[in-house]
């Protein structure tokens, strides 16, 4: 009964990449709330710092601060694309980098040059692979991003903006509004604008100096921005996968009872024939 | 009338540290220590690296040592937001630190010459 034979081996190897997802499903699950708290655990203190730095910004102070400058025209600019360093994450990484590339297009078809910072191996892989020519590529960044990790990855084009060498900073992310809703979205870091409130403001005894406090919270802000990009990713990633994990393993469910079914059925037949020959045989004889 | 007690909230870039009332928090600035006491002036201040202490209404305080950062007082709503807070003093100075000791001396040093 070779048929038999072979739905039996389907089977086994089905329920072998069941195991695996479910597996994957379980480890995403954890991480995913682990990851959760942290963009949770975050957003205080992004609140407060836009707070202070909206509290301190007037628009004139753009010819003071490198940081806060406001180029007259877009001439060059930076695309940051997040993703992940792993795969199996369903659209995760390919959504991320559909809208990297459409945010490139698009700046291109302004007669914008673009030079590209990529993070995480997905990304890198994709972009190296068409031949695009890649500024920056790290992917040591891990599952836990640090306010480190956002500082070594922004202190370049932190620089690269204050000095005149790009007008715009783009950060492609994914936005983690929870676990099953984790869209990519673009956000523009550079150059900077603070949400002005017109409601009278209040003053404040500053100290050191507005100017002093600026220096130092601005390049804090930028980099709470990239962070909060990071630990975002980092569990939108997580989100993602245990969602294509979990249909995976469905799949495989029901993918085992179809095929469980159809060997059971292979194999009455094969019973039912074999009775049906011994009482032919046992006629004959008759 | 004010309030008597003060709204205080601790939280580093990773963690919301401290959450409470206070009577009253000192304050490690990065030019010598500061007292707020409920009905304090809207101030907006840098951070040194020292201890930061908050007495509760009833008795009581907590302190953390804390490493760089910015403190916001507005309305006896008091906000420090630190790259560092713990029991002690940090093993190594955060990389991203807003002032790290150095700075503070030579803002201290810009501060007597200017």
């Amino acid at each position: 009964m070779a048929g038999g034979r072979d739905v039996k081996r389907r089977i086994k190897s089905v329920e072998n990449t069941r195991k695996i997802t479910r597996t994957m499903e379980l480890v995403a699950t954890s991480k995913l709330k682990r990851a959760t708290d942290r963009v949770r655990a975050a957003r205080p203190y992004a609140e407060a710092l836009e707070e202070i730095v909206r509290s301190l910004y007037a628009p004139e102070l753009s010819e003071r601060f490198p940081l806060l400058r406001r180029p007259e025209k877009l001439r060059r600019a930076a695309v940051v694309l997040f993703t992940a360093n792993r795969g199996l994450a369903g659209g995760f990484n390919a959504n991320l980098i559909r809208e990297a590339r459409n945010l490139l297009e698009r700046l291109r078809s302004e007669g914008v040059e673009t030079r590209l910072d990529l993070i995480g191996k997905k990304g890198i892989a994709y972009f190296r692979f068409r031949g695009e020519e890649i500024a920056s590529a790290r992917t040591d960044i891990g599952d836990n991003p640090t306010p480190e990790d956002a500082e070594s990855v922004i202190a370049p084009l932190r620089d690269a903006f204050a000095g005149g060498e790009v007008d715009a900073v783009y950060l492609v992310s994914s936005e983690f509004r929870s676990a099953m809703s984790t869209p990519p979205i673009v956000r523009e870091l550079f150059p900077i604008k603070p949400e002005t409130e017109s409601a009278g403001p209040v003053s404040y005894i500053l100290s050191p100096s507005g100017d002093v406090l600026l220096d130092r919270l601005l390049p804090a802000y930028v980099r709470n921005a990239v962070y909060r990009a990071l630990v975002e990713n980092a569990a939108g990633e997580q989100g993602s996968r245990r969602t294509a994990m979990k249909n995976a393993t469905d799949n495989a469910g029901d993918m085992l009872e179809r095929l469980t079914r159809s060997y059971n059925r292979a194999r009455q037949a094969q019973i039912t024939q074999e009775i049906a020959e011994i009482v032919g045989g046992a006629a004959a004889l008759e | 009338m004010s309030e008597k007690t003060l709204r205080v909230r601790v939280v580093s870039a990773e963690e919301a540290v401290y959450e409470g009332d206070a009577a009253s928090v000192v304050a490690p600035a990065w030019d010598g220590r500061v007292g707020i006491l409920p009905g304090h002036a809207p101030m907006i201040a840098l951070l040194g690296h020292g201890e930061l202490a908050i007495d509760g209404p009833d008795g009581g305080s907590e302190t953390f040592y804390v490493a760089a950062g910015v403190i916001k007082v507005e309305g006896n709503e008091v906000t420090v937001l630190t790259e560092y807070a713990g029991s002690g003093p940090p093993a190594e100075i955060p990389a991203a630190a807003i002032l790290s000791p150095e700075d503070v001396e030579e803002l201290a040093a810009e501060g007597q010459s200017g």
